[in-house]
């Protein structure tokens, strides 16, 4: 009876609007499956074309340039695009951090027509992290300009030692940039350095970012929602192949140890990390890691000596790095037809719902979909391979 | 001292200093007041020390001068010419101008610099920590100390402020409030001022010529926001106003670039058009009559010259850079060159118009960047091992270990049952050496003793350790010495090192000892071990370099 009323009625003279009908839903009835699935085949893409034996440059020195602009005041990102965006950073520091133990960030804002150093290039996350939290109170207002924060950034990348990989980030999201000259020799500058600029759009592509990142070999994209901005930005934490600049050398670190004689007490001492910050002095304690060249003390590694300028690291930080060089085979994906019961890796059943199952190249070991995905987002090393070892030998003897 | 080298600007005499009379003399240098009748200057005061003077008021009956010093001296001259009041008023004020023209020579760069340099002591607590221990006491001279450890923080005030490009709508968004009575209020910051300076350089000039001499500054913008020029209008003909000159300027600026027209062979401007649909759809092509003098036409014309202006003013800095750079270097050559460039710079863009690089097949050059190319892989993924310290086991003997081991297990079943485990003794052993304080636990004896020192001592400690901190850093940037002012700088930093060390480590020792004897050792343990290390390495470099 319903639907006989529904029929006579023009659609402007019914009551109630149908909006449900206008929108597509797929099988579970969710929205985001189809942003989410963008993502995930991207993901797969980039996984595959991952391979081990390509030069990457480690030691990162990275800028992070943030719009603070009238725009990043607009309500599409919740609860505005500043705050979306400073919460994100938040995990992307600690994540590259994580990722990358001996580079170093840098942030810079761009602010009513200026650019503005909020942190200098430094190792040390959590300093970033305040940095980028205080960016809640600044007032959004101007323009950006592009060209003011890339000159800004260039003369501190210019001063960094050949063997360093020079790289900008710039998150932009207005569609134009004001800037007192030509931003064409910005560019040609920053391509002569050897600097790699990516930049990640909040709004739609710009002309002028697409030419940067494509003179310098970086990366653009435009976001689609807050989960893509995540995945576009965590893309930023691999390490990328070394610039053609890039030279290597030979680069003298020091592995601190603690210092403890035996027989005698361990002295009282200070460290130099905080001995002149205002807020937390530091204090006389035992314990801490001493330069092997100076012996002044520091409370956390890594970090660049204040007295002798050596850097100074602990080596599960450089194997940390290892995982980038020599990567986990990826999986080839193959339909299920009954080869093993369970997954190798977490032992759960295979059921009729699993239609590809993963394969491992070296070991030949079986594994479910999302123990691929930890394996070579998380764990970066194959559990079969792993626990068998002539093949773990053998695996990295035919990737030269 | 003596008068004769200097040269005497103005002589003023039957002036009293201190119910004493005299003359004043004002020299080049100097200004100076001698006793009547004798030769000795009782006054002298620099020029350069001179802060500024004060003159006493109109109506008062004493003419007098005032003169005041940095350091807060001040000396009074009392004018007391015999010809009267007007005599007297013409003196001081001959005084007074002149000394108006000479003090600005002397006073700007010892007075700055001072006022710099106090503004940084006291806004970094930090720094004035570092003054005070490292010039105070001798261990680095003043010079060394602005140059070498404050250059960070002089050279944050020297950075050149940014220059900001010119929005198009920067006009547009001065957005004038009324202010009730018929009135616009217009609230304009410096860098619409740039903005405004950088479009429109006619304005500039006109600013320069009458700020401050005729107009004040305010009076200047009301007069530039109530102008034709600004407004839409802009028959600007008939009234006698400042900027008139100013629109005249434009519009033949607008002529010359309209006759230069656009240098790019893709683009015809004359043939722009304003249709919306294109050839083909059956519009025909209809030239409009250009009717002149029409209220649209004015404010088409206002908007085109508002943009081009916009644009020029970003470019007149890179083509000043540019031509700087081109000179030296070409001569003649530049004229061959042009219509080569052109075509190939036609072709390049028509071919960038017809090419998309996401529809061409992917290329094969996503194979991402130089390869690694490592010898021997094992090396990576184990650590140091050595080679020779591997058993071998021939197969005889290895099987009679796996026999050996099996039948250690079996026996393991027939164990004692599980409550009988360590004696209490070991136990109560473990336990005292876990816990703070025993044979284990090494670290907290001393966390505790740490409490004991009083605050302080401990803020004491602190500076100490900034101090050395900033003297080790420019130690060790000498090392290795690679030029010869380098090998200067380490023999001086070293020295600075030794007299830190008596200067300011020693009496500290000293003190803690008196005061807290069972901590003294331990606090500046730690310090002197730094500066043996930097001892060290100093002595190692001499010897190889004595070798």
């Amino acid at each position: 009876m319903v639907d006989e009323e529904e029929q006579k009625e023009y659609r402007w003279e019914t009551g109630y609007e149908k909006t449900w009908e206008a929108i597509k839903e797929d099988d579970d009835g969710f929205l985001e499956a189809s942003v989410a699935d963008i993502i995930q085949r991207a993901k797969r893409k980039r996984q595959a074309q991952k391979q081990g034996n390509s030069k990457l440059g480690m030691m990162r020195h990275l800028y992070v340039i943030l719009d603070c602009s009238d725009s990043m005041s607009s309500q599409d990102l919740k609860p505005t695009r500043l705050l979306c965006t400073v919460k994100i950073m938040e995990n992307f520091i600690e994540e590259f951090f994580d990722q990358n133990p001996i580079s170093q960030m840098g942030i810079i804002i761009m602010h009513n027509k200026r650019a503005e150093k909020i942190s200098d290039l430094a190792g040390n996350a959590r300093k970033h992290i305040k940095a980028i939290n205080n960016l809640k109170q600044t007032s959004l207002i101007g323009e950006p300009s592009l060209q003011n924060s890339l000159e800004m950034a260039l003369r501190a990348l210019k001063l960094l030692p050949s063997h360093a990989s020079r790289e900008i980030l710039v998150v932009m999201g207005s569609l134009t940039t004001c800037d007192p000259g030509d931003i064409n020799t910005t560019i040609l500058n920053l391509k002569s350095e050897g600097v790699r600029c990516s930049v990640i759009g909040l709004a739609a592509e710009v002309h002028v970012c697409r030419r940067l990142a494509n003179e310098t070999g970086g990366l653009y994209n435009v976001i689609l929602d807050d989960c893509h901005f995540k995945d576009l930005l965590y893309q930023q934490v691999d390490p990328p192949p070394a610039a053609l600049t890039l030279e290597s050398n030979l680069i003298k670190m020091g592995f601190p140890h603690q210092m403890s004689v035996e027989g005698t007490e361990e002295p009282l001492t200070m460290c130099m990390c905080h001995v002149d910050s205002t807020d937390e002095g530091s204090k006389l304690n035992t314990g801490g890691y001493y330069c092997p060249q100076c012996y002044s003390k520091y409370c956390e590694l890594p970090v660049e000596c204040r007295a002798c300028g050596l850097t100074l690291v602990s080596a599960p930080h450089l194997a940390r790095s290892y995982h980038h060089l020599f990567p986990a085979a990826n999986y080839d994906e193959i339909t299920y037809e009954n080869q093993t019961v369970i997954c190798f890796a977490c032992q759960k059943n295979f059921s009729e719902t699993d239609k590809q199952v993963y394969r491992c190249p070296n070991c030949t070991k079986i594994f479910c979909i999302n123990c691929d995905i930890f394996v070579h987002d998380i764990l970066h090393t194959c559990p079969g391979c792993a626990t068998n070892l002539s093949t773990f030998q053998i695996a990295h003897n035919t990737t030269q | 001292m003596t008068t004769s080298s200097e040269d005497v600007l103005l002589q003023v005499p039957q002036v009293r200093y201190k119910k004493g009379d005299g003359t004043l003399f004002l020299m080049d240098q100097r200004l100076i007041w001698m006793v009547e009748n004798r030769d000795t200057v009782a006054v002298s005061h620099s020029y350069a020390d001179i802060k500024s003077q004060k003159i006493s008021p109109e109506g008062k009956v004493k003419v007098q001068l005032q003169v005041v010093l940095h350091n807060g001296v001040s000396s009074t001259f009392h004018f007391t010419n015999r010809n009267g009041l007007q005599a007297q008023l013409a003196d001081r004020d001959k005084v007074k101008e002149m000394l108006q023209t000479l003090l600005p020579k002397f006073k700007r760069k010892v007075d700055r610099e001072l006022e710099e340099k106090n503004k940084l002591l006291s806004s970094n607590p930090a720094l004035l920590q570092l003054y005070k221990d490292l010039v105070m006491t001798e261990v680095v001279t003043s010079e060394e100390f602005w140059v070498q450890h404050a250059s960070q923080y002089t050279q944050k005030q020297k950075q050149q402020p940014q220059d900001i490009g010119v929005s198009g709508a920067f006009l547009a968004d001065i957005k004038p409030q009324t202010d009730g009575c018929n009135g616009l209020k217009y609230n304009i910051t410096p860098d619409i001022i740039e903005c405004i300076f950088k479009t429109y350089p006619a304005v500039k000039k006109k600013y320069v010529e009458n700020v401050p001499t005729k107009l004040s500054e305010s009076q200047f913008w009301t007069k530039f926001f109530q102008s034709h020029y600004f407004h839409r209008d802009r028959k600007y003909a008939e009234s006698k106003d400042l900027f008139t000159e100013c629109g005249k300027i434009d519009d033949q600026e607008m002529k010359r670039d309209i006759q230069t027209g656009v240098d790019d062979p893709l683009v015809n401007i004359t043939e722009f058009e304003d249709k919306t649909l294109d050839e083909g759809y059956g519009v025909a092509n209809e030239k409009t009559n250009v009717t002149s003098g029409t209220v649209s036409q004015a404010m088409i014309k206002r908007f085109n010259q508002h943009s081009i202006m916009v644009l020029k003013a970003t470019k007149k800095q890179e083509n000043s850079e540019a031509e700087a750079k081109n000179v030296p270097k070409q001569n003649g050559n530049v004229s061959e060159e042009k219509p080569d460039d052109g075509h190939v710079a036609k072709k390049q863009r028509i071919q960038s118009k017809i090419t998309y690089e996401d529809l061409d097949s992917p290329s094969a050059s996503s194979s991402g960047g130089p390869s690694l190319s490592l010898s021997k892989v094992e090396r990576y993924l184990h650590g140091p091992m050595p080679d020779s310290n591997v058993e071998q086991l021939n197969p005889n003997e290895a099987s009679s270990v796996l026999r050996g081991v099996l039948q250690e297990t079996r026996q393991w079943q027939s164990r004692h049952p599980s409550t009988s485990l360590v004696t209490p003794a070991a136990a109560v052993g473990a336990l005292g050496e876990l816990s703070p304080g025993g044979a284990l636990m090494r670290g907290f004896q001393e966390q505790s003793l740490a409490q004991l020192v009083p605050a302080d001592i401990e803020n004491e400690v602190r500076n100490l350790y900034l101090a050395l901190c900033e003297l080790l850093s420019h130690f060790w940037k000498c090392f290795p010495p690679s030029t010869p002012t380098m090998e200067q700088k380490a023999v001086k930093m070293h020295e600075a090192l030794h007299r830190y060390h008596t200067a300011k480590l020693k009496p500290f020792e000293d003190k803690l000892i008196r005061e807290l004897s069972p901590l003294s050792h331990h606090l500046t343990k730690h310090l002197n071990q730094l500066l043996n290390a930097a001892y060290q390495k100093f002595s190692n470099w001499q010897k190889i370099k004595n070798r």
